[in-house]
């Protein structure tokens, strides 16, 4: 009763007009800013920084919780109708979203990433709401040797996903960790493949090579099949509506990744793309269409827009009851939340309580002002389809560009841009999935880190990893997720040859 | 001698990266003190691991998804400037250009350019709405991008 009292006293807060207004406010900003190239979550939040530096903190917050849903939402758009997934979150929605909106489909796939979307972020809350306090001890108890564990499974899960070679997406996951730890090494300042030249110092930026295999290889695929000249069919939005059969489909992979994604959320740096890898991949295995994943499945879809949208709830629980920012754009969260003169942590429940519960009660607002806002608003995102194919060719390669320039300022990244988009389209070509590679350029770093730290702490003895219970298990779970295949194929040969 | 297979000749090509890696990786410098594990540690285990992949890639069939499907008659048929790999290098080409010329000339003027030049390209001939698009779409970006949200772009010879 006293979570549901509590809750009763956020909603006196959020629900003044000004603060209404400012959620309104909030999630409509970080819609737009997270369409634009480059700009995610937390260049949104940052922007926003000057803005509620006069406000009340508890009003402050909910504004940039606003900003935080909207700008996530805003990313999922570009994944789907122009696969440039402009941040990592985001990257799995482009895996099924993308074919969606080429089958005609934008108009559905939006609208299901705007319901995902809201009901992964309100199924999340309730669970923030609920369990906050508990989950943050256990967060603090995953060490560096479980944060590696867990790094793998995330990997493993992803290249077993894909229905293309293992083997090649293997190697696409070891290339990937390779490119994430090229530069200085941040532990002993070595310098590691970075060619004799400083641009590398600071190693490759996501971005890069994200727009690179998706966006600009897509560009380069159309045009070797041909599809530059080519005009667009008509009706490339199709409907938003949603039937009963295809509710009910998507049902089950809602709620599942919803809880998926706010308990990956919670661990201070795993966060939304871990989080939506795993949804698609726990969806995969479980469907019984499994195969028609990455072709267009509103499962496919579904999955990984709750998870990244729960993860993101999920990722205030260290945030607000520890005070330990579990990703960068909480960072960005601690940095303003700091400067209004809020400090949180254990005793912010007890000190500002206003704070605590305005703030869960303005994300249940501002999830449905992200649905009241965005629906009516598809039809109009998705005419971006409608133009000619060449016209939106071109379009996309500005938009890769001030991406990746508008972030970096470097006309290096630009031309490393080009090199990964020639590389995403030999991958197409000869059958290497991108996924695996995207996703082991963002965990290899905190890989490595936590192998190292955690080897550092044993005295380089590695039994660290089997040692504590977590870790084992997680280790254990992904040597599982990699043999699982081989064991499928090889109870279907038998089966074959007795048959 | 039979002929390799895509996978073998990939397969193959993985290795020698592979091994450059390893190279590469013996020749990272130890760190003054001692610890458990250093720098190099890591990109030795990823070189191993990839060239182990490489082998397993060389055994492995080839399936047909796995092989690029050969480019039709009618493709070929076309001028040489407009057959598929041609649009993949010009295009390639394009971006080199438009790379080096950004900051001289300014982010408006080369990204009209390379917006309205490859529409053209690529076989859009409404040039009257092809400009108009390029125009707008990229003044919309520049204005949001710089005046919006303090991102620097480069003006280049413009005024603004």
């Amino acid at each position: 009763m006293d979570a549901f009292n509590n809750l009763m006293y956020g909603f006196g807060i959020a629900l003044e007009p000004t603060n209404i207004a400012y959620v309104f406010i909030g999630v409509f900003a970080g819609t737009i800013i997270g369409m634009l190239p480059g700009l995610g979550p937390i260049s949104a939040l940052a922007l926003m920084i000057p803005v509620t530096f006069a406000m009340e903190p508890s009003s402050g917050l909910i504004l940039m919780a606003g900003v935080y849903y909207g700008a996530i939402f805003g990313g999922s758009t570009s994944s789907i109708l122009l696969n440039a997934p402009g941040v990592a979150g985001t990257v799995a929605t482009a895996f099924d979203g993308y074919p969606m909106a080429r089958k005609g489909l934008a108009g559905k796939a939006l609208a299901i990433a705007a319901y995902a979307s809201f009901i992964g972020g309100t199924i999340s809350v309730v669970f923030l709401m609920l369990v906050a306090p508990v989950l943050g001890r256990v967060a603090v108890s995953f060490g560096p040797a479980e944060y590696f564990a867990l790094m793998v499974l995330g990997l493993t899960a992803v290249v077993t996903l894909s229905d293309k070679s293992l083997v090649k997406g293997l190697i696409a996951a070891v290339v990937g960790v390779m490119i994430s730890i090229m530069g200085i090494d941040l532990q002993t300042g070595t310098e590691r493949y970075t060619f004799g030249t400083t641009h590398l110092l600071d190693g490759i930026d996501f971005l890069v090579v994200a727009l690179g295999v998706f966006a600009l290889a897509e560009v380069f695929y159309m045009l070797l099949r041909g599809g530059g000249g080519k005009e667009q069919p008509r009706n490339a939005i199709g409907s938003l509506r949603l039937s009963r059969s295809e509710i009910k489909e998507i049902a089950g992979p809602v709620g599942r990744s919803s809880v998926l994604g706010f308990f990956v959320g919670v661990l201070p740096g795993a966060g939304a793309t871990v989080a939506s890898f795993l949804g698609y991949s726990m969806e995969k295995r479980i469907a019984k269409d499994g195969d028609t994943f990455g072709k267009g499945n509103i499962k496919g879809l579904a999955a990984p827009e709750t998870a990244n949208n729960a993860a993101c709830t999920g990722s205030f629980v260290p945030l607000l009851i520890l005070g330990v920012p579990g990703s960068g754009t909480t960072a960005v969260l601690l940095g303003a939340l700091l400067v209004m003169g809020v400090s949180p942590g254990p005793m912010m429940l007890e000190q500002r309580p206003d704070v605590f519960w305005g703030v869960i009660a303005s994300m249940y607002i501002g999830n449905i002002m992200l649905l009241v806002l965005n629906l009516p608003l598809i039809p109009l995102i998705a005419k971006i389809l409608d133009m000619p194919r060449p016209l939106l060719l071109s379009l996309i390669l500005i938009f890769c560009m001030i991406g990746v320039y508008g972030t970096s300022f470097s006309v290096f990244d630009l031309l490393l841009l080009l090199g990964f988009g020639l590389l995403g389209l030999g991958m197409r070509l000869f059958g290497f999935p991108a996924a695996p590679l995207i996703l082991a350029l963002i965990l290899g770093n905190i890989m490595e880190e936590s192998m190292r730290r955690a080897l550092q702490i044993s005295g380089g003895d590695w039994s660290i990893f089997i040692d504590k219970p977590i870790s084992l298990a997680l280790l254990i779970i992904a040597v599982l997720s990699l043999c699982l295949p081989l064991v499928k194929k090889v109870i279907l040969q038998a089966r074959q040859t007795r048959g | 001698m039979t002929r390799l297979n895509s996978n073998q000749i990939l397969g193959l090509i993985i290795a020698l990266l592979a091994v450059g890696y390893l190279a590469m990786a013996f020749q990272i410098p130890d760190f003054p003190l001692p610890r458990p594990i250093d720098s190099d540690l890591f990109p030795k285990v990823l070189g191993f691991t990839l060239f182990g992949l490489a082998v397993m890639l060389f055994l492995e069939k080839p399936k047909d998804r796995d092989i690029p499907d050969e480019i039709g008659p009618e493709e070929r048929a076309k001028p040489l400037l407009l057959r598929p790999w041609s649009r993949v290098v010009i295009t390639s080409l394009a971006i080199v250009a438009y790379a080096l010329l950004l900051v001289p000339v300014g982010f408006v003027l080369t990204s009209l350019a390379l917006s309205f030049g490859l529409a053209w390209y690529f076989g859009y001939r409404r040039h009257g709405v092809n400009l108009a698009t390029s125009l707008g779409v990229v003044l919309l970006l520049y204005l949001a991008m710089t005046r919006g949200m303090d991102v620097y772009l480069p003006q280049g010879i413009l005024p603004f």
